[in-house]
Parts: C-alpha cells; sequence; structure tokens
C-alpha cells in the first residue's frame, strides 16, 4: 500500500524523471474520476438546463439586449444606445403604470398576507370537516382567471350587482362603482386578487405551523401567556422562515400582476388600473414598439431584484 | 465558476447576436417591391396558393372566395390557413416574421396596416388596384407613397338599424334618413317613454370607442386623428353621456360588467334602435333562422349626420368603416405571384362581390348587380331605405393610415372608457388624452 502511495504521488506532482525512459503520460486515476463524476452530474442536469438555457437564459438575455434597439419584430433590430430608458423619463403613461403597479403591490401584499394567515390559524385547528374548508380555500386559486374575472365583474356590476344591492339593503346611499369607476377599480381588483391567492398562501402557511413544536405552547401556557402572547411570541417568530418565502413570492407575484387586471378592467376605466405588465403588453403586441417595452420590463425586472434583496437583508439581519 | 460565468455569457451573447442577425437578413430581403421579377408558371400549370383566414367554420368569407376563384380558375387551388381570430394579428405578425407566413393574407383592419406596410410585409400590388373598378370601396386607403399595398375585398359601413315593431308600439316615427344626431338622441328618448315598463329602451350603443370615434371622426370638419387635436370628438361623446344619463340607453358600467353583446340587445328586441356595421345583417338573420332572435320587423337607416346638409334621400350620408383588405406576403414563391395577384383582382372584383354578397357579405364594390344579389336574400328588408342605407354612403376610415395611429387609438380607448364610466368630465378627459399625445406620440 505505501509504495504504491509513494509511486503516485511522485508520478502526480513532478512527472516522469527526465532519465526515465519515455512513454504513454500517466493521468491521475483521481482527476478521470473526478471528470466522469462532472460529466454525470451534467448529464444528469443536462435536460433541465437545456431548457432553462432555450426558454429563458436566452430570451431574457435577448430581452437586456433588445431593451436599447428600436425594434418592430420585422427587420433588424436598430440599435439606439439608452434612448428608451431616456424616454421612460417623460412618458406620464409609464408613470401612472408604475404608481398602479406599486399601489396594488403596496395594498395586495399585506392584505393577502393577513388573510392567508388568518385563514391558515383558522384551518390549523382540529375542526370537523377541516380538510373541506382548506379545499374550498384553496379552490379560487385552481379556477379560471377568465372565469373569476367575469364572475366578479358581474358581482361588482354597479346597478345590478348583488354587492352594491346589499350595500343598499345596508342604506349606503352612493355604492362605488366598483370596476366601472376610476376611484374604485384598484380596491375592487386587489379585493379579487386577495381572495383568489389567499388560498394558496394559506397552505404554505399551514405547512409552516405545522413544523412549530407544540412544547413551545405549552411552556408559553405554563408561563402564563394567553392566545395573544402566544401567538405573538411562538407562532411568529417560528414561522419566520415560511413568512418570508412567503412574502418574497407574494411580492413579486404583486409586482408581475397582468392577468387578473388584463380579464377584468382592461386598465380601466382611463388607466386607473394600467400596471406595468400590461403597459408591458400593449406597447408590445399592440404596437409592435418591443424595444421600448423590453426597456420597461428590464426596470420591472430590477424592481423585482431591488424589493427581493432588501428582504433578503432584512430577513438575515431579523436572523442575526 | 468564476471563470464560467463570463464564458456562458458571451456564448448566449454569441447565439443572440446570431439570431438577431439571421433574423435581419430574412426580412430585408422581403421588400415592398419583390414581385416585378415574376416567372408565370405556364396556363395550364396546376399553382396551389394559402391564404390566411380565421374561424373558417363560423366565417365562410374566406372559403367562397376560394371556391368561386377556383371555378373561373381550375388550375389555381386556394388553400386556407386558419387563424385565431382574436389573436389574428399578433399571429400573422409572427409567422411573417418567422417566414411561415401563407402566401396572402387579409388586413383585419387598417389600425395594423402601418405595421406590416412599414415591415414590408407586403407585395406591391399598384398594377392590380389600377385595373380595379373606380368604384371599390376603400381601395385608396392602402396607398403609400404613390403605390397601393392592399387590395380591399370587402367594405362594411355602419347604418342604424332600428326596430318598426318596438317605434310603432311607442308611439314614434321611425328613421326615415333625415335624422340629425340630436333627432336621434330624442328619438331613442321618446321610444323609452312610449314603451313604458316595458325592459326595452330607445337605443342600444355598445361599448366599443368606434360607436362614438368612428362617427365623430369622419362627420366632423376638419377632424384628423393624427393632428392631436381631439377637440371634434366633445359633442359626440356629451350627447353619448346624455343619452345613458336619461336612461334612453343602458349605462356602460352594466354593458362591460354583464358582458352585454350587440346581438342580444338588438335580436331580442332590448333596443330599438342600434348604430352597428354591415356585417350585422347576415348575424341577425342567421340568428332569426336559428332562434338566438326574436322575429320582428327591421330595418336599416342612414346613420345620423351632424347636421341637415348631408341628410336626406337626395344626399349623400357620410359614416366610418375600415376595409378589409387582401395583401401578398413578399416570401411568396414567384412562380406564384401572377396567379396571386389575379386571385386579389377577383376577390376585389365583380366576380367576388357577386359571391359575398350571395352568402350577406358587404363587398368592396357595390354594383348595382351586387346590391340586387344582397337584397335578394331571403330576410334582407327589402324597403327604399334600408336599400339606401346600405348602397349609398361616404365611408371614411376609423383608422387614417398612419405610423401612430395604433399608439393614438389606444390613447383613445382609455379615454373612451374615462368619459363613459363617467370617471372624468367629456372636457377633462379629451384635454387628457392631448396632453398624452403631445407627449407620447410622434
Amino acid at each position: 500500500m505505501a509504495t504504491i502511495a509513494v509511486d503516485d504521488r511522485s508520478s502526480g506532482a513532478s512527472g516522469p524523471s527526465p532519465a526515465a525512459p519515455p512513454g504513454p503520460r500517466r493521468r491521475r486515476p483521481g482527476s478521470r474520476l473526478k471528470l466522469r463524476n462532472t460529466l454525470i452530474g451534467w448529464s444528469f442536469i443536462l435536460p433541465n438546463f437545456l431548457g432553462f438555457g432555450l426558454l429563458t437564459l436566452i430570451p431574457v438575455v435577448t430581452l437586456f439586449y433588445l431593451s436599447l434597439t428600436e425594434w418592430n419584430v420585422f427587420g433588424g433590430a436598430e440599435f439606439i444606445g439608452l434612448d428608451n430608458y431616456t424616454r421612460m423619463i417623460g412618458d406620464t403613461s409609464y408613470h401612472t403604470a408604475l404608481f398602479n403597479t406599486i399601489y396594488y403591490s403596496a395594498v395586495h401584499i399585506p392584505a393577502t398576507l393577513v388573510a392567508s394567515l388568518g385563514l391558515a390559524l383558522l384551518l390549523n385547528r382540529k375542526l370537523r370537516g377541516v380538510a373541506f374548508f382548506r379545499t374550498v380555500a384553496f379552490f379560487p386559486y385552481i379556477t379560471s382567471i377568465v372565469a373569476i374575472a367575469v364572475v366578479w365583474n358581474m358581482l361588482f356590476s354597479p346597478e345590478y350587482g348583488p354587492i352594491n344591492q346589499f350595500l343598499t339593503f345596508l342604506g349606503v346611499d352612493d355604492p362605488p362603482g366598483w370596476t366601472t369607476s376610476a376611484d374604485s377599480s384598484m380596491p375592487a381588483v386587489i379585493i379579487v386578487g386577495v381572495w383568489r391567492e389567499m388560498g394558496y398562501y394559506m397552505l404554505l402557511l399551514l405547512a409552516g405551523l405545522q413544523t412549530v413544536p407544540g412544547e413551545l405552547y405549552e411552556a408559553a401556557r405554563v408561563d402564563g401567556a394567553g392566545a395573544w402572547g402566544r401567538f405573538w411570541n411562538v407562532t411568529l417568530p417560528c414561522l419566520r422562515p415560511t413568512m418570508f418565502f412567503v412574502t418574497v413570492i407574494l411580492t413579486i407575484n404583486s409586482l408581475k400582476v397582468f392577468d387578473l387586471i388584463l380579464v377584468m378592467t382592461d386598465g380601466g376605466p382611463g388607466q386607473s388600473t394600467l400596471v406595468l405588465s400590461q403597459f408591458i403588453y400593449s406597447k408590445g403586441f399592440e404596437e409592435n414598439q418591443f424595444g421600448y417595452a423590453s426597456a420597461v420590463a428590464v426596470t420591472l425586472f430590477f424592481i423585482c431584484i431591488a424589493v427581493t434583496i432588501f428582504q433578503f437583508f432584512w430577513n438575515r439581519r431579523k436572523d442575526a | 465558476m468564476k471563470r464560467t460565468i463570463p464564458t456562458a455569457a458571451g456564448a448566449a451573447a454569441a447565439v443572440v447576436l446570431a439570431l438577431t442577425a439571421c433574423s435581419g437578413g430574412t426580412a430585408d430581403e422581403a421588400g415592398g417591391g419583390g414581385g416585378d421579377d415574376t416567372a408565370a408558371p405556364a396556363e395550364d400549370e396546376a399553382v396551389t396558393l394559402s391564404l390566411a383566414g380565421w374561424s373558417l367554420s363560423t366565417t365562410p368569407e374566406f372559403q367562397t372566395l376560394a371556391d368561386a376563384f377556383h371555378e373561373e380558375n381550375p388550375n389555381v387551388t386556394v388553400e386556407l390557413q386558419e387563424y385565431d381570430a382574436s389573436e389574428y394579428d399578433t399571429q400573422m405578425t409572427a409567422d411573417l416574421a418567422a417566414g411561415s407566413a401563407p402566401d396572402m393574407y387579409v388586413l383585419k383592419n387598417l389600425k395594423n396596416f402601418w405595421t406590416y406596410y412599414d415591415g414590408a410585409q407586403l407585395l406591391d400590388v399598384s398594377d392590380v388596384t389600377a385595373e380595379l373598378d373606380p368604384a371599390t370601396g376603400g381601395a385608396d386607403f392602402y396607398e403609400v407613397d404613390g403605390a397601393s399595398w392592399a387590395v380591399p375585398y370587402r367594405q362594411d359601413s355602419w347604418f342604424l338599424y332600428y326596430n318598426q315593431d318596438l317605434f310603432d308600439e311607442a308611439g314614434v316615427d321611425a328613421p326615415d334618413g333625415s335624422w340629425t344626431w340630436d333627432d336621434y338622441v330624442t328619438a331613442a328618448q321618446d321610444v323609452t317613454e312610449g314603451l313604458g315598463d316595458s325592459d326595452a329602451l330607445g337605443a342600444y350603443q355598445h361599448s366599443w370607442q368606434s360607436v362614438v370615434q368612428g362617427f365623430a371622426l369622419a362627420q366632423s370638419e376638419g377632424a384628423e386623428l393624427t393632428s392631436g387635436d381631439f377637440g371634434y370628438l366633445e359633442p359626440f361623446y356629451d350627447r353619448a353621456v346624455e343619452l345613458q344619463d336619461s336612461d334612453a340607453q343602458v349605462d356602460f358600467g352594466t354593458v362591460t360588467t354583464n358582458q352585454l353583446t350587440y346581438q342580444a340587445q338588438f335580436g331580442t328586441q332590448q333596443a330599438a334602435m342600434m348604430p352597428m356595421g354591415s356585417w350585422y345583417v347576415a348575424t341577425l338573420l342567421a340568428q332569426q333562422e336559428s332562434g338566438d332572435a326574436d322575429e320582428f320587423n327591421w330595418g336599416m337607416a342612414p346613420i345620423p349626420q351632424v347636421d341637415s346638409s348631408t341628410t336626406g334621400m337626395d344626399a349623400t350620408p357620410v359614416t366610418f368603416g375600415d376595409p378589409t383588405g387582401l395583401g401578398i406576403n413578399p416570401a411568396i414563391d414567384e412562380a406564384k405571384v401572377d396567379a396571386a395577384k389575379e386571385f386579389l383582382a377577383f376577390a376585389a372584383g365583380e366576380g367576388g362581390a357577386d359571391a359575398l354578397a350571395a352568402i350577406g357579405i358587404t363587398p368592396a364594390l357595390l354594383s348595382d348587380g351586387v346590391v340586387d344579389t344582397y337584397f335578394g336574400l331571403d330576410g334582407v328588408p327589402g324597403d327604399e331605405l334600408s336599400q339606401f342605407a346600405f348602397a349609398t354612403h361616404d365611408t371614411r376610415p376609423e383608422n387614417p393610415v398612419d405610423p401612430d395611429t395604433a399608439a393614438l387609438q389606444n390613447i383613445l380607448g382609455d379615454t373612451h372608457s374615462e368619459i363613459m364610466s363617467e370617471s372624468s368630465s367629456v372636457a377633462d378627459a379629451i384635454a387628457g388624452a392631448e396632453d398624452r399625445a403631445a407627449s407620447e406620440v410622434g
């Protein structure tokens, strides 16, 4: 054993000595193994990486390039430097879309968090038929977005919709116009967004709640903590990793909201519910300004990145 | 790891640049005037052309034209390539860019014509246009820089549909071709009042921006979409808002939230009048046949006018409507160009017009023979006013051909919903649209 080891080391480190007769170059057995392992590893990820490369990496790199060009799909893209970005500075519609995106996110994120956490806490108890209620809460998330939009639009109908009829019954003289009024269209869309997504986030939080050790609650009870004390000092700290994950996903989904608004209000009335994703769609696919649309998409990308990095740092500080 | 990132980024950039270079080369070769050096096939040589269409099972016009042309030219077969009706322009744009579009394609509206023209995706067909009957409606809409890039085969125009039975029930005189828009609003209010507790209202104006803006652009003196001055819209919107505020018309919010359809509103007698395009004639007849629409006495009248100078049976009423055109893909096999041009000439000429009129479609060429064919169909009202409304009008484009048309129409689409939802006053919304047009377009 010892002799072999010494031979290996000398040939590997110094190579054949000048006095040695010439012969085929010897490869370290370890490097061959390493190469084989690397190839096997690559072969495992290759199918997925090919898909990722073709469908995500190349389009994203192309997006960055297109944002510096003027391109109407036909013909070559003309490089125009940062003109698309400077155009955004004076584009009032872009400002409106940016403001509406922030407005939607600022209300939708906390509202969905509170609603889904409340649901998760409620459905984390040992209740009769709890599985049924969990399914019911999750149902909107797997329902067609178009069906949701059609039904909610009918519910929101200013004159004949049951929501306003109920408000009128309660004595509200001038109920909101909901999706038909610029003042109330964004709140209406946010309500539907929260209703649709809270079931999904409830499920994630429910999984988090079930990892909280029961002994901690017992210890808190022994120490005299009430329901609020147990929630604040046991549940929330233990849920923090799940809450962090949920907040990151929820934030990104809110910033890139598109389908719900497109089918419910199409950005209207006026531009009251125009968000960045729809602005990108309109500039790209309706006006064929793919360069400018790409530039707006790049800004949305950096907004998402910036908010996510901020959340990571915030979470790390809390961890410390 | 550090070394692999720049390597991967470089490789990706090379691929992107290579792809971009490929697409640029393809489009550069496809020019607007590429059809001159054509090698025509021998007369009896079989030629197969492909033509784009949408919703083929419910839109028979493409197959009708293909069959009629084949009957006259047995050596040429036109095969249809189906697209989704609502995503037609997006899909066609993608196919043209990818080089997989059919030999000939339909220009569904004028709004997107500029995109195809500017992208050099249309063959110069000036020689076909030059041979068309001068009475062909909308042929000049496709002319840019002295050349013609498509030919119209149908030209829908808007007129006023009315329900004679509801007018009689309300005791109000039906339209007679002499109406201005003020007369129309008054009549709608009178009919609503006359019908009392009935669910039916005096008028139904669908939620499309064109229902207000198309007439305003066509009928207002000096109105120009691309001027960025939209003051001409104001009186038209004042009337539209008045109509819904006086409950003579379903309000905009109810139309959009309940997704009301114009076919159901007029076809099931929920409205006594409805401004709509000529395509609705065929739809109404089909729905009456299938039972989706009620049987009632109805007719067509010229669309109301701004003032009396263009009203009456001795004048030519002004209305709007975009033609539907046919263009040739510059990537077509050169040996097929002549056959494709022959098909365009047929579709826009008397042969195509007769074939289309026989299935209730309004062709671009409205000769006496075509009008007779159309009014010979079962169920089409044959009274003098309907014939006058159908055959006599000065139809102006809803989407004048210009690089900025699509962007301006999108701005005005927002303005329309802002005004009709009464989220802003008419004047404020129009001022906002003018500001946006000045800062965002051109």
